[in-house]
């Protein structure tokens, strides 16, 4: 069953002016937050148990305790660069509810101290820009940001800044590049950006779904928000469902939620006479799930970790028999090659090759030893990056390969695919 | 000091070494292309992975500091797997024209393919193609298939010379190095980052094809271009000197030297050199030998300085060794009693410049030792004082230990000019100047010997002194001065070279980090 | 080859001895009178003997299409030669394709030793020996060949081109 702790109101069309979302008790919690210590903020936030709701899932309030104890200017940036294929829930956010997005980020500029804050929105999200700017404009203008806001010591600035469409600045040192106007590529890590970020300034980077979460987390207190989801994984979480199910789109559940549920209660099922061949439960970077593993599946960050894949940004990707697994790759493993921003050798020249791999096979040239080395430079990139770019290659990769070995080997014998009947060289 | 262990030796290193550091201190090998000592950490290569114990994932070494207790291994067939494949990684897309390429033979892709390699190529695909000749500048060209991205030229031009002409456009496997529009690579010390290239990507257009290194050998010495005093390695064969090269030492350059310095391989070059000694009289030149024309010289400006001082004149440039000074002045002012001593500048107005790195506007490589010559021996004459004399007709005798190095003597010509008031003009230098023989009515020309054929020691700017040691004879009858005041004194035997030493300040020159293993082994073919 | 046959006893003494040799030398004799087309010496210089094409004799430079040096000046061949005869300056080419090219090459035929390492050393089929053995020449600076004698010379005919292709390889990745 579907948790509407976020998305309560995005169906009123007047929500994402400022006027509708204070009918909705909007800027309340910023003025309750204000009156509260920053540490008593943070502390609430760590006892939620909120965890990054970008990808890589790792407890917010601890992230934030990362951050010096000195007075040196801090940032806060927001990370609403949403490329990773199959994810679209921070567009529904920014362009239904631009207002809790910003009430998210002052009362988290102001628990962890930070002067000014930047939403690093993707590019191509051209409304969600227009959206949060109209949006940035209002909240100056009735005193939410700026000097002084809302009569208290605390002043804030924030700022839109739009990308320029590459996948890798939704890494957060790839964004902070971006965003000093830098070429778009991660840094080294250590120094973490918790301590040397933007313009080598203690920087947090947080997803636009974990800052709106925090409006709840501090209306209702801890307490309130961990009765949904898992004792490790607990609050709602939006799910990014697309592919073959009857009514694709974006989802709010508790977390733990069977996926079952997701795709055949919530979702509808799959189109009638299809039959479910495999789901990609995390972006097209989490390693797919069989069908039969799908079945047993549940959407929190432990069990699906224990099942080899991840929960990743919550993009579930669902796949019925009528598709070919190695088209599917191939346009993943193309993404990825696309999208690699060559600096780490494994990966530059890793997705390359599996993309060259792959593509010989599609066109009917595959040896049977390909799919062996496509493993094995899969293998060969994991982990070896600055990034995890070449991890987000290489696990799809791993996994179809694994999993469907039978349609890849089948591919390369008979140079056609055992789903479509042709090879892409015949179509 | 954090005590670490790698490949089970115990190392010692100072607190904020990194792992790599302390590998190279440990004198252990680690393969690595990105990382440079003298450079930021890039950490983009992925070669110089290491296993710590108790760390689950592999980590680069250049990026990892030594932590008290460390357990660093790199011969565990995981961290062995890893760098063959990460070697795999740099050569699938590297076009292996090893052959016509001029880093072969001192290549790091080729090196540590040797020692780490997978030997066993799986690439069935078609290679990414780019731009083969690319022409970065004035100095430098780029083979963009070559490149494998370690980004030390483009943290060069961004950290060291500050120029940040380089960058890399475009992404994934079709990165490539490339200049703005209208902004090429040009800067003092674009050549560094040919040295700092581990393959053949970048090639200088002075060296381009002109030689097979493994034809070269190499000497070490110092650079003579200005008063820095850079180390630095000339390369050589039979045919003459082809390149120069920094050698690090902390104290003077680093790793880097400047263009300029590249350049003075030239003038020791035999086709620039002043060949024979000469004597010109009246438009009849004739070769002497140097038994039959010294001794008898020698006497004739003995008998001149006893008989009036002041009819003799020695000019010093910069350009020699300390030892050359101290001999020719022992001779001439101790011994025989000549007062006429003056300095030649050669660029007066810019004597003083310093461009913050390396560059100098002292063009001479020992302008302090001279000074310290004169001012031990009190000449406190200037060159005003010579031009006041030669204008009056004093000096009837003119001896000029002249430009070794011509390409920094702008003013040669108006100089000769002053001093063809003189009768006769003993003209010492490495380098053929036009016009010297007609000058005065009997004028000897006397070649020299350059920085590369002689033992002797410089004084940099910073009163450092240096030695250097003879490369090879390139022309056969050139003279030091040290050899010049023997043949003109020859019962004064001895006091030269080796007795003389310093009471200044020595520095070794110190051995390059690793000798360039084909050159060292090798030699000429 | 020099087979030494054993000779008979007969041949220790003096007069068959002789009868022997002069029967040797008078059947060979009849056999060149009566069958001149089996004679095993030639009239050298005005008859001469074709060696096989794989004999190791002086060598061609051989060209591409368009009939230019195949030669890259990698110097490989020069790097490789036990005798050291093979001087090759190199210089940049104009077209960025091809990059390097000899600018002289040049084999001190006098030096070589014919031992093929030149050819074998070669990554692009650019020298090869050919079975021509015999070039005396009256002046010592005829003997070192250069690109003009070694690529073009009258009896090669326009020059000998090489099997392997730039394009060729281009075209298929390498």
């Amino acid at each position: 069953m579907e948790v509407k702790l976020l998305t309560e109101h995005y169906h009123r069309p007047e929500y994402r002016k400022l006027s509708g979302y204070k009918l909705y008790g909007g800027y309340q919690v910023l003025a309750k937050a204000l009156q509260m210590e920053p540490k008593t903020i943070i502390e609430e936030v760590k006892a939620s148990g909120l965890r990054g709701r970008g990808g890589a899932g790792f407890p917010t309030g601890m992230k934030w305790g990362f951050l010096p104890s000195n007075h040196e200017p801090r940032y806060l940036l927001c990370n609403a660069d949403e490329g990773e294929p199959g994810t679209f829930k921070d567009r529904l956010m920014m362009e239904k509810a631009p207002h809790q997005l910003i009430e998210g980020m002052i009362i988290s500029a102001y628990a962890i101290g930070s002067q000014k804050s930047y939403i690093y929105v993707r590019g191509e999200y051209f409304d969600s820009i227009r959206i949060l700017r109209e949006a940035l404009a209002e909240a100056y203008k009735a005193g939410l940001l700026g000097k002084k806001i809302l009569g208290s010591n605390f002043s804030h600035d924030m700022d839109v800044y739009s990308g320029a469409g590459a996948y890798i600045c939704g890494e957060e040192t790839g964004m902070i590049s971006s965003l000093e106007g830098l070429k778009g590529q991660p840094k080294l890590k250590p120094p973490f950006p918790a301590l040397q970020g933007y313009l080598k300034k203690p920087t947090i980077v947080n997803n636009v779904e974990t800052l709106a979460a925090v409006v709840p987390i501090v209306r209702d207190g801890a307490k309130v928000y961990r009765q949904n989801g898992t004792e490790k994984s607990p609050g709602t979480k939006l799910f990014s469902v697309s592919g073959n199910v009857v009514r694709p789109g974006n989802y709010e559940v508790p977390l733990g939620l069977p996926l079952k549920e997701l795709i055949f209660g919530i979702c509808g099922g799959l189109k009638p006479g299809r039959k479910l061949k495999a789901v990609i439960p995390g972006g097209s970077s989490a390693p797919v799930l069989t069908a039969e593993e799908a079945l047993r599946a549940h959407l929190d960050y432990e069990s699906l970790a224990q099942m080899g894949t991840m929960l990743g940004s919550g993009a579930v990707i669902v796949i019925d028999d009528s598709h070919c697994m190695v088209d599917l790759l191939g346009v993943i493993a193309h993404f990825y090659h696309h999208e690699s921003c060559g600096q780490c050798t494994p990966c530059r020249e890793g997705t390359g090759w599996i993309d060259k791999i792959l593509h010989s096979i599609l066109s009917g040239q595959g040896r049977l030893q390909d799919i062996h080395l496509l493993e094995r430079v899969s293998e060969h990139m994991m982990g070896k990056t600055i990034c995890a770019l070449s991890d987000a290659a290489a696990m799809p990769v791993l996994s179809f390969v694994n999993k469907f070995r039978e349609e890849f080997e089948f591919y390369v014998r008979e140079g056609r695919s055992k789903v479509r009947g042709v090879s892409h060289a015949q179509m | 000091m954090p005590k670490c262990k790698i490949n089970g030796k115990e190392v010692d290193v100072p607190q904020g070494t990194t792992i790599i550091e302390a590998f190279k201190a440990s004198g252990q090998e680690i393969a690595h292309y990105c990382w440079h000592p003298g450079l930021s950490v890039a950490g983009v290569c992925r070669l110089c992975m290491v296993q710590i114990e108790g760390q689950p994932k592999l980590q680069i070494a250049c990026n990892t500091e030594v932590k008290e207790g460390m357990v660093i291994n790199n011969n565990s067939e995981t961290v062995k797997d890893t760098v063959r494949w990460g070697l795999d990684f740099h050569l699938i897309n590297h076009p292996l024209d090893c052959p016509i390429c001029d880093q072969a033979g001192e290549c790091g892709l080729q090196e540590q393919y040797m020692q780490f390699g997978k030997y066993d190529p799986e690439m069935a695909e078609h290679k990414v193609k780019k731009c083969k000749v690319v022409d970065l500048g004035p100095t430098v060209v780029l083979d963009s298939e070559r490149c494998i991205l370690c980004s030390r030229c483009v943290r060069f031009t961004d950290e060291v010379s500050k120029t940040h002409e380089l960058g890399i456009f475009e992404r994934g496997d079709r990165s490539e190095i490339g200049t703005f529009d209208g902004k090429p690579l040009n800067n003092k010390y674009s050549l560094n980052t040919v040295d700092i290239c581990p393959v053949g990507a970048l090639t200088s257009k002075d060296f381009r094809f002109r030689q097979r290194v493994w034809y070269l050998k190499e000497h070490n010495t110092i650079c003579t271009g200005c008063s820095t005093g850079c180390n630095v390695k000339v390369y050589y064969n039979e045919e003459g000197c082809w390149r120069v090269k920094p050698r690090y030492n902390p104290d003077i350059n680093g790793y880097w030297m400047c263009d300029e310095g590249r350049d003075i391989y030239k003038f020791i070059n035999k086709k620039n050199r002043l060949q024979e000694i000469t004597m010109t009289e009246k438009g009849v030149s004739k070769v002497f030998q140097a038994e039959e024309l010294l001794p008898q010289l020698g006497l004739e400006l003995k008998n001149a300085v006893q008989k009036n001082p002041e009819s003799v004149a020695l000019i010093l440039t910069g350009q020699y060794s300390c030892e050359e000074y101290q001999s020719l002045l022992n001779l001439m002012v101790k011994s025989w009693g000549l007062k006429n001593v003056f300095h030649w500048v050669n660029h007066p107005e810019s004597m003083e410049q310093f461009d913050g790195l390396l560059l100098r506007g002292d063009k001479n490589p020992n302008t302090k030792g001279l000074l310290n010559e004169l001012d031990l021996l009190s000449l406190t004459q200037t060159w005003k004082d010579l031009e006041e004399k030669l204008h009056r007709n004093l000096i009837k005798h003119l001896i000029v230990a002249g430009p070794e190095n011509l390409a920094t003597f702008s003013d040669v010509k108006e100089k000769l000019k002053l001093f063809s008031s003189a009768n006769k003009l003993i003209w010492l230098s490495a380098g053929i100047f036009e016009g010297v023989s007609s000058v005065c009515s009997q004028v000897v020309q006397i070649p020299t010997k350059t920085f590369f054929e002689k033992e002797g020691s410089y004084i940099n700017h910073k009163g450092m002194k240096q030695r250097v040691t003879p490369g090879v004879e390139i022309v056969k009858s050139a003279l030091s001065l040290c050899e010049f005041v023997e043949g003109l004194h020859h019962d004064n035997k001895g006091a030269h070279f080796q007795d003389m030493d310093s009471a200044l300040v020595d520095t070794k020159l110190k051995e390059p980090l690793k000798e360039n293993f084909f050159t060292a082994t090798r030699g000429s073919l | 080859m020099s087979v030494v046959k054993n000779p008979g006893s007969a041949s220790k003494w003096y007069l068959p001895g002789i009868t022997i040799g002069l029967v040797s030398t008078f059947s060979t004799m009849i056999k060149n009178l009566f069958g001149r087309n089996k004679m095993i010496t030639l009239n050298y210089p005005e008859e001469k003997y074709e060696y096989g094409p794989r004999f190791k004799g002086n060598h061609i430079l051989t060209v591409k299409k368009d009939g230019s040096l195949r030669c890259t000046a990698c110097m490989l061949c020069a790097t490789n030669c036990p005798a050291q005869c093979i001087k090759i300056h190199a210089a940049e080419h104009n077209d960025p394709t091809v990059e390097k090219y000899p600018i002289s090459y040049e084999i001190d035929i006098l030096r070589c030793v014919f031992c093929g390492y030149c050819e074998e050393a070669c990554p692009v089929d650019a020298i090869r020996m050919g079975p021509e053995w015999q070039t005396p020449a009256l002046s010592g600076s005829n003997f070192t060949y250069d690109i003009r004698y070694l690529a073009y010379r009258p009896n090669l005919k326009g020059g000998i081109q090489s099997r392997l292709d730039d394009e060729e390889r281009h075209k298929v990745g390498i």
